[in-house]
């Protein structure tokens, strides 16, 4: 299979500031893409860029085999075939449902403009709106017009800005199940931008990590779940809490006992994160001799899956300052009190260490 | 995102625009300062002191008169429980459409020894001879002081009015929690609260009280825009014109400098007007003493003009008045219809050219455009005067050389120089009701079109200009009440027998007639009407 968008070193500058630097991209037919990093780490700029608003300092877009932009041309916005769904939605206010729809296919003769406006319509459960003014929608179908509009020139790409931003908390999945299955009956190649990593876990078939410019890892979600390629992507995605840990020949040494470790499979440094999701922890029974207490507990709070603590090692450990950890994730069904001292191991798995 | 077009064309236009804008003003000043030093001595010898004693002095009693009538009635108004205020609230904005040299003339006719209310007291009482008794003179600074602050308090009133209203009322209730009353939190929280709206206000009534012409010439109070005019139509003095003519300027500009920094204090005011407000209670002799007051104000400012002017329309209109009218009236119609049409042309162009335009300084051409504002008519007129008599003899000498017969003066002296003057004079106002148009478009609808497949023309005519279609009305119309009442910069640019409502009722008060131009002034408080009108709708949206 061809990819469908390319993009190759792509580097903008925005009054003297980097915001996006040598990235690299591709994206097969319709793949749906989440893209994801903090605020101002570029993620919007691409979006701008892939549509013709934002106009890259070097690097290469192409389409369909069609160059939208290099380092000689730039195919302006209105020639791209590239339609984007925006934050706000972006519906014109003094035009109805229908005309909305109509605005980007007024080049069609009016019967085939009727037609495809019906259909859209139909599909998206806006038939009896069709006369309505924006104003007169929720948002909901506010957003639904947006989509039904942005379909209508049939693009090559759809973009969409934080679709979901706007959307009650409730009925965002909901939605995002609908849309999803509505983007793939058009075979439609998108790339959705968001700062929720679970919005990518339900929409998108690819997931993008970016952080200040540069992308730090493309793949499946999936993928960049069980195995994050850096300290960066694990921590911005919230996979799991931190434990330092001091490696040597023959393993890794930590606050919560020696870990037996491939070490040949880690790059040799003598000290790294080790990266413990919630399953990977345990609350060792409480009276065992052999389990002298190795943590305290920070913090409580309660969630739909038992008690969440946070835990920090003891403060008169003897050991090196540089491996005591704090607000180390535990859920557990056990009633623990603020500041009592317990005894938690880890799981042996693969273990997955990080340098900061 | 950046700006979506780089046209070339359009840039051009927009920086030619502006410039073209810019010019008159700047040739005046250069001449002006260029004057000979000699000019200048001679006129501070002579006439100079004078002029600039009576307009500082004028400026001084217009804006403490129309401060102290516009912040108190604001403050009852906002603050109290007085009787009708409903109706008061926007009664008060009303004598803004009154020009202040109808008011001039209407109680000059009115309370003149000659006048009804002298005659009746002197048959009431027996009094023979003006030894007799004392009443005031109007016809004197002071006189003019009163009437112009009778019609520009309203500015004051509306921007501190809206100060009061827009204030964030959980300072004021911070300050009741705090222990004071309702009167201490006034004084103490929201009249501080409101100076910068007020300085701007103040500003503001000073600009219109430098560029006020009619007012003082009918009180042959001699300030600087009527000396800029005899000396120019009396004394053919061009550079002597000039020379007060930025003197007048430099006065202004520093008004606008005082103004620019008062607004910048306005950035304070903020949010959470709408939560409701303790009013403070009147006694009885309280209500009467404010309502007397502000009563005072439309009846003088708005409602006895009126109907003066009303009087005189049905006891002396005919035919041969109205036959004048519709000829006057066709010439404003005329003026003030070009004059709003490029006006809101401009600030459409030079508006989405701020918007859309990747030009890294896109916004320099709007800004410079709309510096007219504060110019009054008069230096204005000296401006074009003195940019455009020297392009038409180079006209003239170019096209004699070709061989063919000169045009005349086809710039200086035709209907050109003064649409030219109106649309420099009032193009801030369109460029401001049309940008805050633009400004309520989201930024998205200007991206939207582009990713639909639709080029720049589509997205203007069929997004921005359908969106903009009020702000469009509303500029247009601002505009052209404004230039159908303009006054000083029509008299000195008008082609010879060339007569507007205005220079036709001016002409009349000049020759105190103004019973035969008594449906034009009527006309002209109507028109003065419309803005307020609007201004009024959109402040109660907001």
């Amino acid at each position: 299979m061809t990819a469908l968008l390319t993009i190759q070193k792509l580097s903008i500058t925005l009054q003297d500031n980097v915001v996006l630097s040598e990235l690299d991209l591709s994206l097969n037919k319709g793949e749906i893409l989440g893209l994801v990093g903090a605020s101002g780490c570029g993620k919007t700029t691409l979006l701008n860029a892939i549509a013709g608003f934002s106009k890259p300092s070097h690097g290469k877009i192409v389409i369909d085999k069609l160059i939208l932009s290099d380092n000689n041309s730039c195919v302006p916005a209105e020639n791209r075939q590239v339609g984007m769904i925006f934050q706000d939605y972006a519906l014109f206010p003094h035009l109805t449902v229908q005309e909305n729809i109509a605005f980007g296919i007024s080049k069609l003769s009016k019967a085939e403009q009727k037609k495809q406006i019906d259909d859209l319509l139909t599909i998206l459960k806006l038939e009896e709106y069709s006369d309505s003014y924006i104003h007169q929608l929720s948002g909901g179908q506010q957003q639904r017009v947006a989509i039904a509009r942005a379909l209508a020139p049939k693009p090559k790409l759809l973009l969409l800005d934080e679709p979901f931003s706007n959307i009650d908390a409730r009925l965002r999945n909901e939605l995002m199940v609908e849309i999803r299955q509505l983007l793939k009956q058009f075979d439609m190649t998108a790339i959705f931008v968001t700062h929720n990593k679970d919005e990518v876990f339900t929409f998108a078939d690819k997931m993008a990590v970016m952080a200040q410019g540069k992308l730090l890892q493309f793949d499946a979600p999936s993928v960049i779940c069980q195995q994050p390629n850096s300290y960066q992507v694990a921590d911005f995605l919230q996979l799991g809490s931190w434990l330092p840990c001091q490696l040597d020949a023959t393993g890794a040494q930590s606050l919560l006992g020696r870990l037996d470790v491939d070490i040949r499979s880690i790059e040799q440094k003598n000290f790294a994160y080790l990266l413990v999701k919630p399953a990977q922890l345990l609350l060792d029974p409480e009276v065992a001799e052999n389990h002298k207490a190795n943590a305290q507990v920070d913090y409580i709070s309660v969630t739909e899956q038992g008690y969440h603590y946070y835990l920090s090692s003891l403060e008169s450990e003897v050991t090196a300052q540089a491996l005591s950890f704090n607000k180390l994730s535990l859920y557990s069904d056990r009633v623990l009190s603020l500041k009592q001292q317990v005894s938690v191991s880890i799981k042996a798995h693969d273990f997955l260490f990080f340098q900061k | 995102m950046i700006a979506l077009y780089n046209s070339k064309t359009w840039k051009l236009s927009s920086y030619i625009i502006a410039l073209v804008l810019t010019v008159p003003v700047l040739v005046m000043l250069v001449g002006g300062i260029s004057a000979s030093t000699q000019l200048f001595s001679h006129l501070w010898q002579t006439v100079l002191p004078t002029y600039l004693e009576n307009t500082l002095l004028l400026a001084f009693l217009v804006v403490l008169l129309a401060l102290i009538f516009g912040v108190f009635s604001a403050a009852i108004i906002t603050q109290t429980n007085l009787i009708f205020k409903k109706q008061l609230r926007w009664l008060l904005l009303l004598p803004l459409a009154m020009p202040a040299y109808l008011v001039a003339y209407l109680y000059t006719d009115l309370f003149d020894y000659a006048g009804p209310v002298q005659r009746s007291l002197r048959s009431w009482f027996g009094w023979q001879a003006p030894s007799d008794y004392w009443f005031f003179d109007i016809r004197t600074l002071p006189g003019a002081a009163l009437m112009l602050a009778l019609v520009l308090f309203p500015y004051i009133y509306m921007l501190t009015r809206g100060a009061f209203e827009q204030q964030d009322q959980n300072l004021i209730r911070a300050s009741r929690l705090l222990g004071l009353t309702a009167k201490q939190s006034f004084f103490k929280v929201a009249l501080p609260l409101a100076r910068p709206a007020i300085a701007v206000a103040a500003s503001l009534v000073l600009m219109e009280t430098l560029a006020d012409f009619a007012t003082v010439q009918y009180f042959a109070v001699n300030t600087l825009t009527t000396a800029i005019y005899d000396t120019w139509l009396g004394y053919g003095d061009l550079g002597a014109a000039n020379a007060l003519a930025s003197v007048l300027m430099l006065l202004v500009l520093f008004v606008v400098l005082a103004e620019q920094r008062s607004r910048a204090g306005l950035r304070h005011q903020s949010a959470r007007p709408n939560l409701s407000r303790e009013l403070i209670q009147l006694s009885f002799s309280q209500q009467i003493i404010g309502s007397i007051f502000c009563w005072a104000l439309v009846i003088f400012g708005f409602l006895l003009p009126l109907t003066l002017l009303i009087v005189m329309a049905v006891q002396y209109s005919d035919v041969a008045q109205l036959s004048v009218l519709m000829s006057t009236g066709v010439n404003s119609l005329k003026i003030s219809v070009i004059a709003a049409t490029v006006a809101v042309l401009i600030a459409l162009s030079l508006g989405l050219y701020q918007r859309l335009h990747s030009d890294k300084y896109r916004q320099f051409p709007l800004q410079i455009s709309g510096f007219g504002y504060a110019i009054p008519g008069t230096v204005l007129a000296m401006a074009m005067l003195s940019t455009l008599g020297p392009l038409d003899h180079w006209l003239n000498d170019i096209v004699e050389f070709l061989g063919f017969a000169p045009p005349g003066l086809i710039l200086s002296g035709s209907l050109f120089a003064i649409i030219f003057a109106l649309v420099v004079r009032f193009s801030a106002i369109a460029n401001g009701t049309i940008i805050s148009g633009i400004k309520q478009i989201p930024q998205s609808l200007d991206y939207a079109p582009a990713s639909l497949g639709v080029n720049l023309t589509g997205s203007l005519t069929k997004v921005h200009l359908p969106i903009l279609m009020p702000a469009i009305l509303v500029a247009w119309l601002l505009v052209f009440v404004e230039a159908m009442k303009e006054l000083p910069a029509v008299l000195l640019l008008r082609p010879f027998n060339f007569e507007t409502l205005s220079s036709q009722i001016y002409q009349l008060i000049s020759d105190e007639m103004l019973e035969q131009g008594a449906l034009g002034a009527i006309l002209i408080v109507l028109f003065g009407l419309l803005p307020i009108v609007l201004l009024n709708k959109s402040k109660e949206k907001v």
